[in-house]
């Protein structure tokens, strides 16, 4: 069912018109596009009814959806403040004028977009698994950023590998759902070993005040738990979708082997049996179940997913159920 | 513990060969993992629980090393020993005759006794040598003194039953001649002393004996012969049938001709009784015929009536065969004045040719001995020829009578009813008109008694050759006009001739037997009842014979020429000439008119002439009421034979004369040795615990290189049955 993220449309690109709900179609410019059996018409209908949460409103920068911290101009009646001079004389309460006689301005939530950063790890380790774990990511990614963007929120994307994070330009606006994926198609997983904890750094550097963080990743990294802290630290909203291949979750190895590190190339000599295995399931629970709490100890979501979910499991019913989109 | 070989030991130097391998690193499977990160700390985990986790990993190792630990001692042959029961040198006697075949102990006596045997020699001390002696129709030396007990298994396995009778004091003999080679030796002997009397044979060793056998139900055919009625028209079967059992038996007696069933009669038998069956008109062309006892129970005639289900313990008695005598031109030659009467009654007889000569003509040239009976009528020979004569009224004194006179219308006494050659001749209205007056010589016996006891007929066996004598000729009577005439010249040419002889005697089992070699053939090849042959060659060329031993199975077998083209019948017995025709002056007579011995008469041969390639046959069979006699004996008359000359002891001592209680007592003059060595103890190798040791400790290795395989079934089955609970 799951097809390679950059996989070519069919031949007669018949359906490539369903995808993202495209008015025109030009196939041309949907050789990147996901899979239409995955992101067809309904789905992304589906998508766009949804929207992140946040626990709390944070500051924006443009006029959106979210409502902010700030005091604006929407409908949404917020406090009362009294009249200073300069103040708009249009917003002054008349009622309570003749009840006190003293002037008041009444004051409105303010609504504003919120920027969503999503950080795909794409180091070696996440290129592995059956489905790979980095295609998962970007499909995953592909959903949340379509989510963002139908709720008029600027969605950034950040392809952690190496010791950076390579962020592209921020998207904005349900019309750019197309360069969202195309900018997802074109992440590839590192060539070398990954510092993970140096490219969260890199990439927190990046964000500019205070929103939404979406890390990616399958948190195969000894500094997994600084990786948390970190982003948690930023003052974002952190939810962190932990991506394992079926192969990692229950390994299918037995005897005497020697396990080579797909990004460091290092080896470890095990002999697999099936004690080996509870103590690797065991020892497994355990770790997620440490990011787990870290998790809640920072505010942060949780989520810890097998490659082999489908997206829309994942969105409708993971994030739903730990309330990340509703 | 002692051990047989210590040096074997030195397999435990594979122990550290073993840890070596374990130590040198294993050459690994490389997989590559998206990462090490939870596997290295699962090995700082396993490395952390050391050193139970270290145990638990080298569990394969330490079973290991202790399979190699035991294969090694095993290979040492560790033992234990323990007082032996049975002297150094054992001669082992196995009965292997007939009777061991007796299946009242399954699956026979023999294998009862080849067991007995082999579990008698678990208390041969270490090093002592056996030897084995199987005890058939002849004693058979098939191992000699060896130490090696598996030879001696395999030697013990290999006998069989012989369908033979035993001699076990042969057997006995040959063991003592073996036991007086050495001084510490013990005959053991396994049988089921079945004996018609004790072994008379003496052995200076003493004799231990191991009896299998409990059962002596057995009836047995003892007897079978085909006898020729005198005329030589039919033939009768004579089947004597003995009851050894001590209760009545009722069987079947089934009679086969040349494969085809030609009777079936029931038998009542008496127990230890013998019973005589008849039975007649066998048919002229059955050449084989086979007896076989069948059935039994008392109501149940028809029980086993197919011939396979045998209902006493002993089967290989009750079958017999017999060969009948081919049917053979017989040759007569007429010397006289040519009686019609007598030329026409003697052409009548069956496969006879009939040849006539003048008195005068007849001589060496003649050559008498080519005839099977000369009739001389109204003259004698100077000299009498070596074959049957019967002489017609002869003329003068000789050999064959003293003529003293003659007789006037003699009368004929009493006849013997019983007599063979009177058997359906009626001589009440016979008239004799003359008669010589004979004195009845001692060798023969009267048949036709005359006046005052001047025979006028008798018959005898003259120095080895038939012979009778007519007191009258025919022609002087009115018998020759009447039916008593040609039977009786056919009775009395039967006499003559052999027809009514004895039955050719069966050959006993394993007896080699004299095959002539017919003229013009190299050789011959005989065919076993198995079908098994056998070409044998004389062992120098132009023998005349050449014995054959191998008879030792019981059934017909048949011999033929092989070589060449035999020119004659390759009979022993031979014919009258090489080409089946005298020789000589002798003429054919070719019609019965014609009186005249110059002119032929026809010869009344109504059997046809002896094929001269026509195969012999003879058949083998057991005949042994000793062998069928199948009720275990007394050992003690075996026991008997043997000297004790060491104190017994073995379990079986009651039963052995221990007559000398001194460890150092000589066993007799005939050993020659010195004092007898302090007998050495018997060793037991401890090998089946140890391979049991080897066998357990494969499954446990077994077991924990799969324990994964099991404890995925156990949680699959976990798995299962809560579903099945709830459906």
């Amino acid at each position: 069912m799951m097809e390679p993220l950059a996989a070519s449309p069919p031949p007669d690109g018949s359906s490539a018109a369903a995808v993202v709900g495209l008015r025109s179609t030009r196939p041309a410019q949907l050789e990147n596009a996901l899979d239409p059996t995955v992101f067809d018409e309904t789905f992304l209908r589906q998508l766009e009814r949804l929207k992140l949460l946040l626990r709390q409103p944070v500051r924006g920068g443009l006029k959106g959806g979210r409502r902010s911290v700030k005091r604006g101009r929407s409908v949404e009646f917020a406090d009362y403040r009294e009249y200073t001079l300069g103040d708009d004389l249009r917003q002054l309460d008349w009622n309570v004028y003749a009840r006190l006689e003293r002037l008041f301005v009444k004051l409105f939530v303010e609504e504003e977009d919120v920027t969503i950063s999503i950080l795909v790890d794409a180091s070696a380790s996440m290129a592995s698994g059956r489905p790979e774990k980095l295609l998962f990511a970007k499909r995953a990614a592909a959903a949340l950023g379509t989510i963002g963007l139908a709720s008029e929120d600027r969605v950034v994307v950040s392809a952690l590998s190496g010791r950076a994070a390579r962020r592209h330009v921020a998207l904005r606006g349900s019309g750019r759902v197309l360069r969202l994926l195309a900018e997802l198609s074109a992440i590839g997983p590192a060539d070398g070993p990954t510092d993970l904890l140096a490219a969260v750094r890199h990439a927190g550097a990046q964000l500019r005040g205070r929103g939404l963080v979406i890390l990616i990743s399958d948190l195969l990294d000894p500094s997994a738990d600084r990786v948390i802290r970190d982003l948690a630290a930023t003052g974002s909203e952190l939810v962190i979708i932990h991506v394992l291949s079926p192969e990692e979750l229950d390994p299918l190895l037995e005897g005497d082997l020697r396990l080579v590190d797909a990004e460091t190339g290092a080896g470890v000599d095990v002999t697999v049996d099936l004690s080996t295995l509870d103590d690797y399931r065991t020892r497994l629970a355990t770790w997620r179940d440490g990011f787990a709490a870290l998790a809640v100890k920072r505010r942060a979501s949780y989520v810890p997913v097998g490659s082999d979910l489908p997206i829309a499991d994942l969105v409708f019913a993971e994030l739903r159920r730990r309330q990340v989109a509703g | 513990m002692p051990l047989i070989a210590p040096l074997a030991l030195a397999g435990l130097a594979f122990i550290p060969l073993v840890v070596a391998f374990y130590l040198l690193k294993l050459r690994r499977d490389e997989h590559v993992v998206p990462s090490t990160l939870l596997w290295q700390r699962l090995v700082a985990d396993v490395e952390a629980n050391a050193p139970w986790q270290r145990l638990r990993r080298s569990l394969l190792l330490l079973l290991q090393l202790l399979l190699v630990a035991i294969l090694a001692v095993l290979a040492a042959r560790p033992f234990v020993e323990r007082p032996a029961g049975l002297a150094r040198d054992i001669v082992l006697v196995i009965d292997t005759s007939a009777s061991m075949g007796a299946t009242d102990v399954f699956p026979n006596r023999l294998e009862a006794a080849k067991q007995a045997a082999l579990d008698a020699l678990r208390d041969l001390p270490s090093g002592g040598s056996v030897s084995v002696i199987a005890a058939g129709s002849t004693a058979r030396v098939i191992a000699n003194g060896t130490t090696d007990l598996g030879r001696i298994r395999q030697a013990v396995g290999n006998l069989v039953v012989e369908p033979a009778a035993g001699d076990l004091a042969d057997a006995l003999r040959l063991a003592g001649g073996l036991a007086s080679r050495v001084a510490d030796a013990e005959i053991v002997v396994a049988t089921d002393a079945a004996l018609a009397r004790p072994p008379d044979v003496r052995v200076d060793a003493p004799v231990k004996v191991l009896r299998v056998g409990r059962g002596r139900r057995n009836q047995a055919i003892v007897a079978l012969a085909v006898r020729t009625a005198p005329s030589s028209v039919t033939r009768s079967i004579f089947v004597s049938i003995a009851n050894l059992d001590l209760e009545s038996a009722d069987r079947r007696l089934e009679v086969w001709g040349d494969g085809r069933l030609l009777e079936a009669r029931d038998v009542k038998l008496d127990p230890q009784s013998r019973s005589d069956v008849g039975i007649d008109d066998l048919p002229r062309d059955v050449g084989v015929v086979e007896v076989r006892l069948v059935g039994g129970g008392t109501g149940a005639p028809t029980a086993g009536a197919d011939g396979t289900a045998a209902p006493d313990d002993l089967a290989v008695d009750d079958r017999a065969w017999a060969v009948v005598p081919p049917d053979r031109l017989r040759k007569v030659l007429l010397v006289g004045a040519g009686d019609p009467y007598l030329s026409t009654a003697l052409s009548y007889l069956p496969d006879t040719e009939v040849y006539g000569v003048a008195p005068e003509a007849y001589g060496p040239a003649t050559h008498p001995e080519l005839f099977d009976l000369i009739v001389f009528e109204g003259t004698l020979p100077a000299e009498l020829p070596r074959t049957a004569i019967l002489a017609v009224d002869p003329p003068s004194s000789s050999p064959l009578g003293e003529v003293v006179g003659s007789l006037k219308e003699p009368t004929i006494g009493t006849l013997d009813p019983e007599e063979p050659v009177l058997h359906f001749v009626d001589l009440a209205t016979t008239h004799i008109a003359a008669a010589r007056k004979l004195v009845l010589p001692a060798w023969a016996r009267t048949i036709v008694p005359g006046p005052g006891g001047a025979p006028l007929l008798y018959a005898g066996q003259r120095a080895g050759l038939r012979t009778a004598v007519l007191a009258f000729a025919p022609r002087q009577s009115d018998l020759p006009l009447q039916v008593a005439f040609p039977l009786l010249i056919s009775n009395l040419a039967g006499e003559l001739m052999g027809g009514s002889g004895a039955p050719p005697t069966a050959i006993a089992p394993a007896t080699p037997v004299e095959l002539a070699i017919p003229a013009g053939a190299t050789g011959l090849r005989v065919t076993a009842p198995d079908g098994s042959t056998t070409d044998l060659a004389p062992a120098t060329p132009g023998a005349a014979t050449i014995t054959f031993s191998g008879t030792g199975t019981l059934g017909v077998y048949e011999v033929r020429p092989t070589g060449g083209r035999a020119s004659s019948s390759p009979s022993a017995d031979g014919s009258p000439a090489a080409d089946g025709s005298p020789a000589g002056t002798a003429i054919p007579l070719s019609s019965p008119a014609a009186a005249s011995p110059g002119a032929s008469v026809a010869a009344s041969a109504s059997a046809p002439p002896v094929d001269p390639n026509a195969p012999i046959r003879f058949a083998v069979d057991l005949f042994s009421v000793e062998e069928s006699t199948i009720a275990p004996g007394s050992a003690a008359a075996i026991v008997a034979t043997g000297s004790g000359a060491r104190p017994a002891t073995d379990p079986g001592a009651s039963a052995s004369p221990a007559t000398s209680t001194s460890p150092g007592a000589s066993v007799g003059p005939a050993t020659g040795a010195g004092p007898i060595a302090p007998r050495a103890p018997a060793r037991d190798e401890l090998w089946g615990p140890l391979l049991l040791a080897v066998l357990g400790l494969l499954l446990v290795e077994w077991a924990v290189y799969e324990r994964d395989g099991f404890v995925r079934i156990r949680r699959a089955i976990g798995a299962r049955l809560p579903r099945r609970r709830a459906a």
